[in-house]
């Protein structure tokens, strides 16, 4: 019962009861001669449409290190993590691996042999062998990559 | 049929999404400013850990960290639930949220669905969309399907979803469940019922319509006493229309002058402000409420509340500010104690053609407002909340030197989790 205590003790009023009917924006309507492009008018591009399928199960996670530098993850990237994406062999994942997060691709060819391996992008770095003693819980698909390269 | 979908402890379920090698172990999360338990795991339950349990002497029964402690972080909290909220008005024709962690849906036109699967279904994807574990209910009226959920949260057979389908189902339910349980039932009329040997929802639900409307005479009792019995009268409209947003606070200490109090007041009237403008609406009439601490029978006790109507519904922060300090100015009295204030924000309707008042509108005035408020939102968003405030949210650090806090500074939370999903600076990090 403690947990239906709503925030702040606010109470919420339904979403659809709040919800504002969006309707497109014409400049300069009915002002002298119609523009020839009112028949095209079109929403703008929008990268959550493009890059974020399943909003819900989304979230970002910031990659630290050099480990996945050949598939193009350098430190400091944001990559979306998406729970609801089914993972299969080869797929880039984040994991939570005995305390601590991970972002490697997955290698499930060893999986009737009891073991599953983390795969770095990355020479200098070794796998990750993961058997049923270690902690290991899949967050999510990595589904895009994201770095501002205005500082190149 | 109705289906209620209930997020099982739902605060330490949050802290949990991004730390999930806490499932399995103790969890509990604190009330703000760190005073005592609000929620609990089930490993803390069994621990024996009440809810309430002042955060002092949960350090002292468990000193070694064997439970694991957040502070409340309702930015986590109320982004998770969202996205849980917006799955299940995805899977629904008819969704009402009721709380944080709840809401009804009506299912009427999904008679061909297997409803039982559809339930497990979605408490299925739920979890592995979003890590958060849901259990659903699903009977002919809201208060049976709030039952239900009840149910399906404490049996794990039912695969955390409760169908009560049949008469024979519901009378099992019923038989079951204690009166004070009941959803409708306040604790007090449960007492009262008890009395009259009620123990159970079967007890209250068995007696004759003639006994309940003679012996009890309550609105809300008999048509609780209806929707036991499988007829489906409470509207799905009371549920939503609980139309006023409240945002109140006990100070960690206790406020004495009209500076502080009125800081602390503007701070919540602030948070009320921004509430409204992130559903989309606004309130017509501002109420400010201030009460001195009652265990403290050797101070001089007072409590006082006042509220004004605006000419034009609004959700301007400058405004309902100013509103609530005028509020504050007639009711705040020398010489006492203040423990607890709060504002509350009522005549809540869409923010979409606002009626407008002529001898108060004032059209270019409005539009600075709202341009001013939207960029104070946008600020806040991307920066973390409060990095703007108004000047009068701005606490006097003691003897009036130094940078003034912000409210949220002056809220104690030492064990706080990040923002994962609502801050840039606070997103996980993977090597």
């Amino acid at each position: 019962m403690e947990d239906n205590k709503p925030i702040d003790g606010a109470e919420y009023i339904s979403l659809e009861d709040a919800k504002r009917l969006k309707l497109p924006y014409f400049e300069g309507l009915a002002a002298g001669y119609p523009s020839p492009a009112g028949d095209y008018q079109h929403e703008s591009l929008d990268l959550n449409e493009k890059f974020v399928h399943h909003p819900e199960a989304s979230y970002f996670v910031r990659v630290r290190g050099e480990s996945m530098v050949g598939l193009g993850l350098f430190d400091g990237d944001i990559c979306l993590a998406d729970r609801s994406e089914e993972i299969t062999d080869g797929n880039i994942v984040v994991a939570f691996v005995n305390g601590g997060l991970t972002v490697k691709q997955i290698d499930l060819s060893t999986k009737d042999k009891g073991y599953l391996r983390l795969m770095p992008a990355n020479p200098n770095f070794k796998p990750i062998i993961i058997d049923a003693y270690d902690q290991f819980i899949l967050q999510g698909k990595v589904t895009s990559i994201h770095r501002d390269t205005r500082k190149y | 049929m109705y289906a209620i979908i209930d997020c099982d402890n739902c605060y330490v379920s949050c802290e949990r999404v991004f730390r999930p090698d806490l499932n399995g172990k103790p969890v509990v999360v604190l009330s703000n400013n760190d005073g005592c338990v609000v929620a609990r795991s089930n490993e803390a339950k069994a621990l024996g850990i009440k809810a309430g349990l002042p955060y002092y002497q949960l350090k002292e029964r468990f000193p070694n960290g064997e439970v694991t402690v957040f502070s409340s972080n309702y930015e986590l909290y109320g982004d998770i639930t969202d996205r849980v909220m917006s799955l299940v008005r995805k899977a629904a024709p008819t969704f009402y949220r009721y709380s944080i962690d709840e809401g009804f849906c009506d299912l009427s036109g999904m008679d061909n669905y297997d409803l039982k699967k559809w339930g497990e279904d979605l408490s299925a994807y739920i979890w592995k969309a979003t890590r958060m574990p849901v259990s659903i209910g699903i009977a002919p009226t809201k208060t049976l399907a709030k039952m239900a959920s009840h149910y399906a949260k404490k049996y794990k057979g039912y695969n955390h979803c409760c169908f009560i389908d049949t008469d024979e189902r519901r009378i099992k339910a019923l038989e079951k469940y204690e009166i004070e349980e009941v959803w409708g039932i306040g604790r007090r009329y449960a007492a009262r019922l008890q009395a009259l040997g009620i123990k159970t929802a079967l007890d209250f639900a068995s007696h004759a319509d003639s006994w309940v409307r003679a012996t009890l005479n309550n609105v809300v009792a008999i048509r609780t006493w209806k929707e036991l019995n499988g007829e489906d009268c409470i509207p799905m409209e009371d549920m939503s229309k609980k139309k006023s947003i409240c945002t109140s606070r006990s100070f960690p200490g206790m406020v004495t002058d009209m500076d502080a109090l009125r800081t602390s007041i503007s701070n919540f009237a602030a948070r009320c402000a921004e509430k409204l403008r992130k559903q989309e609406s606004v309130a017509q009439t501002v109420s400010v409420f201030i009460d001195t601490n009652h265990f403290r029978e050797d101070l001089p006790q007072y409590w006082n509340m006042a509220e004004e109507r605006l000419l034009t519904p609004t959700n301007s922060t400058q405004q309902i500010v100013q509103t609530a300090t005028r509020c504050t100015e007639r009711i705040f009295r020398q010489g006492y104690h203040y423990k607890r204030a709060g504002v509350i924000v009522m005549g809540i309707s869409p923010d979409n053609g606002v009626q407008t008042n002529f001898i108060d509108y004032d059209a270019e005035r409005h539009e600075k407002m709202k341009r001013l408020d939207e960029a104070l939102d946008k600020i806040n968003r991307e920066y973390g909340s409060e990095t703007i405030v108004l000047g009068s949210q701005q606490y006097t650090k003691p003897g009036g030197k130094g940078k003034a806090d912000v409210f949220k500074d002056s809220i104690k939370h030492d064990f706080r989790s990040p923002c994962y999903t609502t801050r840039w600076s606070d997103i996980p990090e993977a090597t």
